[in-house]
C-alpha cells in the first residue's frame, strides 16, 4: 500500500472511531433512561408505528449497497458505472432524509412531542436529528466526490473508499438505532 | 485532504501565506502558542481577581477594580466572581493548557522529533488551529453578554447549567466554543497519531522515539477516544437549553421529567478522567526527555516509562467514577472505582522511581528547563499523593468539593503541567526562533515560580482540609471559616507574586526573540533529529530524511572517543 | 491594610485542622486521613531524598562522568518493580480495605427505623435555602403535622438520624464539616445520608456543590439538643404545626412518602 494511502486509511480508522464513540455516548445515555424507566415508552406515549423506520432502514441499507458498487467501479476505473451509482447513493440519501422529515411531522401528528414528551420525545427527535446532520455531511461528501469523479483526480480511489466507510458508518448507526430506539 | 508523501512543499512566499493560513507545523506551532500565552495570561487575571475576593471579600481589586466592577465601586460582584471561575477553569483547561502543550509542543516536535518533513495531513492541522481560534473567539463573545458569561463552573453540571440555572446565552455559547474546540482537538488527534504512526524516519521502532512524542501521540490517541464523548454530552445540553428537549432535567422543574442530570456527570467524567491525563501526558515525555539529556546518561528504564504511560492511558479511562462518589453510585460501582484508581499508583510510582533513576549517578547540569524538571518531579509527587486521599471514598465524603481538591487538581494540571510548559518552552527556544533565552531571567523566573506556586497550592490543601468547601464567592459568611482568613491571605499574596514574576517571562520571551543570542544548532549538547538540523529549520525541515541508527537518550557513552559525551540518533551506537 | 495577617496567634497548621468533629463515626475519616498523610509523607520524603539527594551529589561539579546505564539491568528491573509492588501493598490495598470496611459498616449502614431508634428526616435543597421535614406525632410524610424548617436543623444527641434528600431545583450538596459528611441532593432522585451526635452545640451546614450565584449564602444552622431539650422543642413545634400548617401552602407541600 502507498503510505498515502495508508495515512488515508489511518486517519479515516480514527474519525470513524471518535465518530463511534460520540454515538456509544448516546446510546449509553440511552440504555440508562431505558433501564432506570419504570415503562417504556413512558406512560401517556402513543404507540409509534415502525413502518415508516423500517422503510427508512430499508432506504439506506440500499443506500449503502451503492456505496460498495460505486467504490467497486472505481477501483476497476469503470467511471461511466460509478456515477450511475453514485447517483443512486445520492439518491437514495437524499430519500432516507425525506423519510426522516417526514417521519419527523408523523410523530409530531401522533402526539410525540420534542419537549412535552418527556425524555421519550428527546430522545426520538433529539437521536435521530443528530444522526440526520452526519446524514447531511456524508452527502456533502459525496457531492463532492460527484463533482471531482474522473480519472484523471489525484487519490480519487481513496477518496471513494473513505467516503464509503463513512456512508457505510452511518448506515450501521441508522440500524441500531432503529432496532434499540424503535424495536426494542 | 492531501495526503502527505513526505514530500517538500514549495515554500509559502505572501505574509497571509507564510503566518495566517499557514500549512507548515512549524508556523502553526507557534500560532498555538502565541494563542495558549494569550490565553493564559487571560485566566492568569482571572485567578488573581478570584484569589483577591477569596482574601479580601468586599475590598475593591486594586487599579483594575474600577475600571472592571465600577457599578459595585470596585468590588468583584457574586455573579461575576461565578464567571470568573467557570471561564478560569474552562481558560485554562482548553485554552492555554491544550494550545501550549499538545497544539504547540504537539506540532513543533512531533514531526521534527521523528525526522519527518511535515504532519501527515497539513491542510487538517492549519484547519484545527482555525477552528481552536474560532472556538476562543465565541468564548470571548460569551464574556461580553448582557447576562454574562457561562457561571455554572467549568464543569458545567446540569441543572444548574440548563435553562433552570442559567438563562441567558453565555452558557449556551459556552457548549458551542467547546464543541468547537472538541472539533479541532479531534482533528489534531488524527493528525498526530497518523504522523507518528506512517512519518517515523527510517529505522526509527516505537521505542526509538523520544518520550515526549509517546507521551504526545498517547495523548493524541486519548484524544480521538474521549474528546467525542464531551461533544456528545455538549450536544445534548445544548439541545437541552436551545429546543427545549429534557435530557438532563428531572424533578420539579421539568414539566415533564425523568432525563437524568447525573447522566451528564458520566459522560462529562468518563471524557474528564482521561482529560487530566490529556493534559499532563505530553509534560511527562518532556520531563522524561529532559532528565535524561541534563543528567547526561541514558532514561532509566526508558521503555518501562512509555510502557507505564501506556498503563495509565488505559487505566484513566476506567476509573472516572472517583468523580461522583458523592452522587451515591451503587457500592459495588463506588468500590469498583475506588480500587480501580488506587492501581493508578503502581505505574506512577514507576515513572517515579524512572525519573529518579535517571538523574541517579548523572552528571546534572542545572540549566533552566532541567530545574523546571525537577520542579515537575516535586509537584507532581505532591499532586499524585494527594490524590489517594481523594480516591479514597471514605476521606473523599470529607474532602470533595473542598479546596483539597482544589489544591490537589492544581498541582497535578496546573503546576505540574505549568512548569512541564516552562521547561519545553525554555528547551525548544532555541529550536522555535534561532535565538538563546537569557538563562538569569530564567533561573530567577524559576525559583519566583516554584516558591510562590507551592504557597498557594499547598495553602489550599491546608484550607481545603480545614473544611472550606468550592467556589463560594465569600468563605467567611461561615463563622467556622473565618480563622482561614490568614491562610487565604498568605494564598492571595503568593498568588500576586508567582504572577509578578510571570511578568519577567513575557519580558525574557519578547527581550530573546529581539535581543537574544544567536542560537548555535545544537545548544543543548544532546541528539534527538530535530538538533541535528539548523535552528531554526529551514521550511522543509530535513533536506535528506534522516535514517535512525539508535536511540534517543545516547548520553555519557564512555564509548565515545570524538570528544562528545552524546550521540546523534543517526549514529551507529559506538560499543565497547 | 497588610497583606500578610501575621499577628495571628495560633500557628497555621493549628487553623487548618478540621472543625470539631462532633460525630460518632467521623473520627473514621479523620483517622483514615491521617493514616494517608503519613504514607504519602513516607513515599514523599523518599521522592525528595532522591530528588534534592541526587541533585546535590550529582552535579555536574561534583560527578564530573556519569554512569552510563539504560537502567535495564534485572537489578535495576527489580528494583524498579519493588518500589510499585510497595506502594501498591502499604498504601493502596491497606486504605482501599480501611475506606470498604468503614464505608459498608458504618456510613452506608443504614439504621433500619423498624428495629431501631431513628430520627428520619426529609430535605428538600433548592436555591438557596435548606429545609427539614420532621414527620410529627403521626409518623408519616407529607402529612399536616408535619414539622418543616427552614434552614435550621435540630437534632437530639446519641440518636441515629437518617436524612431521605432531593432537590427542588438543581443539584446540592448536603455538607455538614462536623460530622465530616457530604451528600449530593439531586433532582429527580433521593439520596441518603445518616450519622448520630454527641456534642450539644451550633454548628454550619453548607451547600459544597455549586449551585448558582448566591451558592455561598446557602447555609444552615445545625443545632445539637440533649434528648430533653429536643423534646421539649419538638413537642412545641408539633404544636405550633397542627395549629399553623396550611395544606394549600404550595411552600410546605414538598414532602413525600418515607420508602425504604
Amino acid at each position: 500500500m502507498k503510505r498515502s494511502d495508508l495515512q488515508s486509511n489511518l486517519a479515516m480508522m480514527i474519525v470513524l472511531l471518535s465518530g463511534a464513540m460520540l454515538f456509544a455516548t448516546l446510546f449509553m445515555g440511552y440504555a440508562i433512561y431505558r433501564t432506570s424507566a419504570p415503562v417504556w415508552p413512558p406512560l401517556g406515549i402513543p404507540k409509534i408505528s415502525l413502518f415508516i423506520p423500517f422503510l427508512s432502514t430499508l432506504v439506506i441499507s440500499v443506500s449503502s449497497w451503492f456505496a460498495y458498487q460505486f467504490k467497486t467501479y472505481v477501483k476497476v476505473s469503470n467511471f461511466i458505472k460509478a456515477h450511475s451509482n453514485l447517483n443512486w447513493t445520492l439518491l437514495t440519501g437524499f430519500g432516507f432524509l425525506a423519510m426522516q422529515s417526514y417521519f419527523w411531522f408523523h410523530l409530531k401528528n401522533t402526539g410525540v412531542f420534542l419537549g412535552t414528551s418527556g425524555i421519550f420525545g428527546s430522545v426520538i427527535y433529539g437521536y435521530t436529528w443528530i444522526h440526520a446532520i452526519h446524514m447531511v455531511l456524508g452527502l456533502g461528501s459525496l457531492t463532492y466526490l460527484k463533482i471531482v469523479l474522473r480519472p484523471e483526480t489525484v487519490n480519487v480511489l481513496q477518496k471513494a473508499i473513505n467516503v464509503e466507510k463513512f456512508w457505510h458508518f452511518l448506515g450501521i448507526i441508522w440500524i441500531i438505532m432503529f432496532l434499540t430506539l424503535f424495536v426494542l | 485532504m492531501s495526503g502527505g508523501f513526505n514530500e517538500i512543499h514549495p515554500e509559502p512566499t505572501t505574509f497571509w501565506d507564510k503566518y495566517i493560513i499557514s500549512f507548515d507545523h512549524k508556523v502553526i506551532a507557534k500560532q498555538f502558542l502565541w494563542y495558549g500565552i494569550f490565553f493564559l495570561g487571560l485566566g492568569g487575571m482571572m485567578a488573581l481577581l478570584i484569589r483577591w475576593t477569596l482574601a479580601y471579600p468586599g475590598v475593591p481589586f486594586p487599579v483594575l477594580g474600577n475600571i472592571l466592577f465600577s457599578q459595585s465601586g470596585g468590588v468583584v460582584p457574586p455573579d461575576t466572581y461565578a464567571m470568573l471561575f467557570t471561564m478560569h477553569g474552562t481558560i485554562m483547561i482548553f485554552y492555554a493548557i491544550t494550545p501550549i502543550l499538545i497544539g504547540a509542543f504537539g506540532n513543533y516536535c512531533i514531526p521534527l522529533m521523528i525526522g519527518a518533513r511535515d504532519m501527515a495531513f497539513p491542510m487538517l492541522n492549519m484547519l484545527s488551529f482555525w477552528f481552536a481560534f474560532l472556538s476562543g473567539v465565541v468564548l470571548l463573545i460569551s464574556l461580553f453578554l448582557p447576562l454574562g458569561a457561562a457561571a455554572g463552573g467549568w464543569t458545567s453540571y446540569p441543572t444548574l447549567s440548563t435553562i433552570i440555572g442559567s438563562p441567558g446565552a453565555g452558557q449556551t455559547l459556552w457548549c458551542l466554543a467547546i464543541f468547537l474546540f472538541g472539533a479541532s482537538s479531534t482533528m489534531g488527534a488524527v493528525n498526530y497519531v497518523t504522523t507518528v504512526i506512517t512519518l517515523r524516519a527510517p529505522g526509527m521502532g516505537y521505542f526509538d522515539m523520544p518520550l515526549t512524542v509517546w507521551g504526545l501521540w498517547l495523548t493524541a490517541i486519548l484524544n480521538a477516544i474521549f474528546v467525542p464523548v464531551l461533544g456528545a454530552g455538549v450536544i445534548l445540553l445544548m439541545m437541552d437549553r436551545v429546543m427545549g428537549t429534557t435530557f438532563f432535567l428531572a424533578g420539579a422543574s421539568a414539566t415533564s421529567g425523568s432525563g437524568d442530570p447525573v447522566l451528564f456527570q458520566h459522560v462529562f467524567w468518563i471524557f474528564g478522567h482521561p482529560e487530566v491525563y490529556i493534559l499532563i501526558l505530553p509534560a511527562w515525555g518532556i520531563v522524561s526527555d529532559l532528565l535524561s539529556f541534563f543528567s547526561r546518561k541514558p532514561a532509566f528504564g526508558a521503555k518501562a516509562t512509555a510502557l507505564a504511560m501506556t498503563a495509565v492511558t488505559v487505566l484513566s479511562t476506567l476509573v472516572y467514577g472517583h468523580h461522583m462518589f458523592t452522587t451515591q453510585m451503587s457500592p459495588l460501582l463506588t468500590q469498583s472505582f475506588m480500587t480501580l484508581t488506587m492501581t493508578i499508583s503502581i505505574p506512577s510510582a514507576i515513572f517515579f522511581a524512572n525519573w529518579l533513576g535517571t538523574i541517579w549517578k548523572g552528571s546534572i547540569r542545572f540549566d533552566s528547563p532541567m530545574l523546571f524538571s525537577l520542579g515537575v518531579v516535586f509537584v507532581f509527587g505532591l499532586g499524585g499523593l494527594t490524590g489517594l486521599h481523594l480516591g479514597t471514598v471514605t476521606t473523599d465524603l470529607y474532602l470533595h468539593d473542598t479546596y483539597f481538591v482544589v489544591g490537589h487538581f492544581h498541582y497535578t494540571m496546573a503546576a505540574s503541567v505549568l512548569l512541564g510548559g516552562f521547561a519545553g518552552i525554555y528547551f525548544w527556544f532555541p529550536k522555535m526562533f534561532g535565538k538563546m533565552m537569557n538563562e538569569t531571567m530564567a533561573k530567577i523566573h524559576f525559583w519566583g515560580t516554584m516558591i510562590p506556586l507551592n504557597g498557594i497550592f499547598f495553602g489550599m490543601l491546608m484550607i481545603g482540609y480545614g473544611g472550606m468547601h468550592r467556589r463560594i464567592y465569600n468563605p467567611f459568611v461561615y463563622e467556622s471559616l473565618k480563622r482561614l482568613i490568614p491562610i487565604n491571605q498568605m494564598i492571595t499574596t503568593s498568588a500576586i507574586i508567582m504572577g509578578a514574576f510571570q511578568i519577567l517571562f513575557v519580558i525574557n520571551f519578547i527581550w530573546s526573540l529581539r535581543k537574544g543570542a544567536k542560537a548555535p544548532n545544537n545548544p543543548w549538547e544532546v541528539g534527538t533529529l530535530e538538533w541535528t538540523i539548523p535552528s531554526p529549520p529551514v521550511h522543509h525541515n530535513y533536506d535528506v530524511i534522516p535514517v535512525v541508527k539508535c536511540g534517543p537518550h545516547e548520553l555519557g557513552n564512555p564509548n565515545l572517543k570524538n570528544g562528545r559525551d552524546f550521540q546523534y540518533q543517526t549514529e551507529e551506537l559506538v560499543e565497547g | 491594610m497588610g497583606l500578610l495577617n501575621l499577628s495571628a496567634s495560633t500557628s497555621w497548621w493549628e487553623l487548618s485542622k478540621p472543625p470539631l468533629d462532633i460525630s460518632t463515626n467521623g473520627h473514621l475519616i479523620d483517622e483514615l486521613f491521617n493514616y494517608t498523610t503519613v504514607l504519602c509523607l513516607f513515599y514523599f520524603v523518599l521522592v525528595c531524598i532522591g530528588l534534592f539527594g541526587f541533585s546535590y551529589l550529582y552535579s555536574r561539579k561534583r560527578h564530573k562522568v556519569p554512569y552510563y546505564t539504560y537502567g535495564n539491568k534485572k537489578k535495576h528491573l527489580l528494583v524498579t518493580a519493588i518500589i510499585g509492588a510497595a506502594v501498591f501493598l502499604t498504601i493502596d490495598l491497606n486504605i482501599t480495605r480501611i475506606a470498604n470496611n468503614d464505608l459498608m459498616g458504618k456510613f452506608w449502614k443504614w439504621p433500619d427505623p423498624k428495629t431501631e431508634k431513628v430520627l428520619r428526616v426529609e430535605v428538600m435543597a433548592q436555591q438557596w435555602m435548606w429545609s427539614f421535614r420532621y414527620a410529627g406525632p403521626d409518623d408519616q410524610f407529607g402529612t399536616a403535622d408535619d414539622v418543616v424548617t427552614n434552614n435550621d436543623l435540630r437534632v437530639p444527641v446519641n440518636t441515629k438520624i437518617l436524612f431521605h434528600l432531593t432537590s427542588k431545583d438543581v443539584i446540592h450538596s448536603f455538607f455538614v464539616p462536623n460530622v465530616r459528611l457530604k451528600v449530593d441532593t439531586i433532582p429527580g432522585r433521593i439520596t441518603r445520608v445518616w450519622w448520630d451526635v454527641n456534642v450539644p452545640g451550633v454548628y454550619d451546614i453548607a451547600c459544597a456543590e455549586m449551585c448558582g450565584t448566591h451558592h455561598y449564602l446557602m447555609k444552615a444552622q445545625l443545632t445539637v439538643y440533649t434528648q430533653e431539650d429536643f423534646n421539649r422543642w419538638i413537642a412545641s413545634s408539633e404544636k405550633i404545626a397542627l395549629n399553623t400548617n396550611d395544606p394549600a401552602d404550595a411552600n410546605l407541600a414538598w414532602g413525600w412518602k418515607w420508602e425504604k
